[in-house]
């Protein structure tokens, strides 16, 4: 039984696409069989952060439109035979598809795929309906921002107004120095006002940013946000997994011990 | 044309028919009911509502005149309208005005339960009071003719008393709203919201009313609930 995950934020550049081709990745790391699909038409970018952007032939455009099978369309991923990508077009705009071809296409994947995974646009528009309108559940991104928390809420309403009700969350860019300062809304802060599960949350690390332009996605390293990322997904596997402690040890001794690594 | 006794005009749903004003009434009986005899085909058997103009009739003539034409053809006369209608809607429209005032209270005293969470974007409107089973989120708003109630942290806009009520009441169990409104008093949170103090002022249920003119917002206690019509 496959399962389609949108992941949405309402605000943009909160971390969707990088949060899904991480998603995607440590899913596939768990030997699960996965597709990630970029709903962005008209400002596709999942393609570049997993580092795919050379492989593209055809589109999501041009299997709606007929002009190719998803086989066709499907790009593996070069480090995991069981991680595939659906581009969208960089071309065309939202109009070129509409709600009932989404499902249709998703309709026809889920037979191969376990998980597949929907990169939202940002908005509440065209392209977001798209996005939904297959979905079965939802992740939203956001960032302890409160501008980003009002657009992740008014996100919730209208996922709950499409009769998608099993919403989770995730709190990225997080940083534990300022919240502990009280600069920083925590975690609690967060789930407060939006009162939906949370799956996670990512700390605010240099290494996604490097990840991200090198076009390997991090989701399993080493790294806090690789582990924060392989943590959330064996939360959507359905394990139990402590939320870890996101404190950077920025002490003198820590320092010391990165001059020995 | 002038001193045709009997004129019919029509519109979409109804006849006009213009009565001479110096004919004997009996004379314009037959009169109207030569003319309808007349044109009986070319009318059927039509729903109709008849106005009859250029002659104040009393209501026992104006029957009459009624039996008249259904007798010469098959129209069926479903009301007869007076001529006077701006006269009836500005008299309909005072009697309405008036029912609204005792309707106020209603809106008071009568309730309706929402359950769940009002999320930015979401409004919800009501007639009567409503009391939430839920918190109200920023960029949410209740709209309501009448009191509310929220079991939850009220952070939205809510507007009691919308019909112009200013005796309505938003009462909450943490009270941290961007804008309340009490009929047409509008009162807004302070611009700076630093987070500790808001965390410690938020944790009693608060009560919102106008006084005087302006808003107040207090904790509940038995004293301020006294001061509360419903």
């Amino acid at each position: 039984m496959s399962e389609v995950i949108v992941i949405t934020s309402g605000k943009g550049g909160v971390g969707k696409t990088t949060s899904t081709a991480n998603i995607g990745t440590g899913l596939a790391k768990l030997g699960k069989n996965v597709v990630m699909i970029d709903t962005d038409i008209g400002l596709r970018n999942l393609d570049v952060v997993m580092g795919l952007e050379n492989r593209i032939v055809y589109n999501l455009v041009d299997v709606v439109e007929g002009n190719c099978r998803i086989k066709q369309a499907l790009i593996k991923d070069k480090r995991y035979p069981n991680l595939a990508l659906l581009p969208s077009a960089q071309t065309r705009d939202k109009t070129a598809v509409n709600p009932e071809q989404m499902v249709k296409l998703i309709d026809e994947l889920r037979s191969e795929f376990d998980y597949i995974l929907l990169d939202c646009p940002a908005g509440i528009e065209q392209g977001f309906k798209n996005a939904i309108a297959a979905a079965d559940r939802a992740i939203i991104v956001t960032t302890p921002e409160v501008s980003a928390i009002r657009d992740a809420d008014r996100i919730i309403g209208l996922l709950e107004a499409n009769e998608i009700h099993k919403i989770d969350l995730i709190v990225n860019r997080l940083r534990m120095d300022m919240v502990k300062r009280g600069d920083m809304m925590s975690i609690e802060d967060v789930i407060d006002i939006l009162a939906i599960d949370l799956l996670g949350a990512v700390p605010d690390d240099e290494s996604i940013v490097i990840a991200t332009n090198q076009g390997e996605p991090l989701a399993g390293d080493s790294s806090m946000a690789g582990t924060a990322y392989m943590n959330i997904c064996k939360r959507i596997l359905g394990e139990e997994v402590p939320l870890m402690n996101l404190e950077v040890n920025n002490g003198f001794f820590a320092k010391v011990a990165k001059l020995f690594k | 044309m002038a001193n045709q006794p009997v004129i019919i005009k029509s519109n979409k749903y109804g006849l006009i028919v213009v009565l001479d004003s110096k004919l004997p009434f009996e004379e314009l009986k037959e009169e109207v009911a030569d003319k309808f005899r007349s044109s009986a085909k070319f009318f059927g058997d039509a729903q109709m509502a008849v106005c009859f103009q250029g002659r104040s009739l009393n209501l026992e003539e104006e029957m009459e005149l009624a039996d008249t034409i259904s007798k010469s053809c098959q129209i069926q006369i479903v009301s007869i309208v007076d001529e006077d209608k701006e006269l009836e809607e500005k008299m309909q429209r005072a009697v309405e005005q008036k029912e609204e005032e005792p309707g106020d209270l209603m809106n008071l005293q009568d309730g309706r339960f929402y359950k769940g969470t009002l999320r930015s974007g979401q409004v919800l409107e009501s007639e009567t009071s409503v009391i939430i089973l839920g918190d109200v989120n920023p960029g949410a708003r209740v709209i309501s003719k009448g009191n509310v109630i929220v079991l939850g942290c009220l952070k939205g806009n809510v507007f009691v008393g919308a019909a112009g009520n200013e005796a309505a009441f938003v009462a909450a169990l943490s009270m941290e709203p961007m804008q309340i409104r009490i009929g047409d008093v509008i009162a807004r949170c302070s611009d700076r919201a630093p987070e500790k103090k808001k965390k410690k002022a938020a944790d009693t249920p608060k009560i919102a009313y106008v006084e005087d003119g302006n808003i107040y917002i207090e904790p509940i206690t038995k004293e301020v609930l006294n001061e509360i019509d419903l």
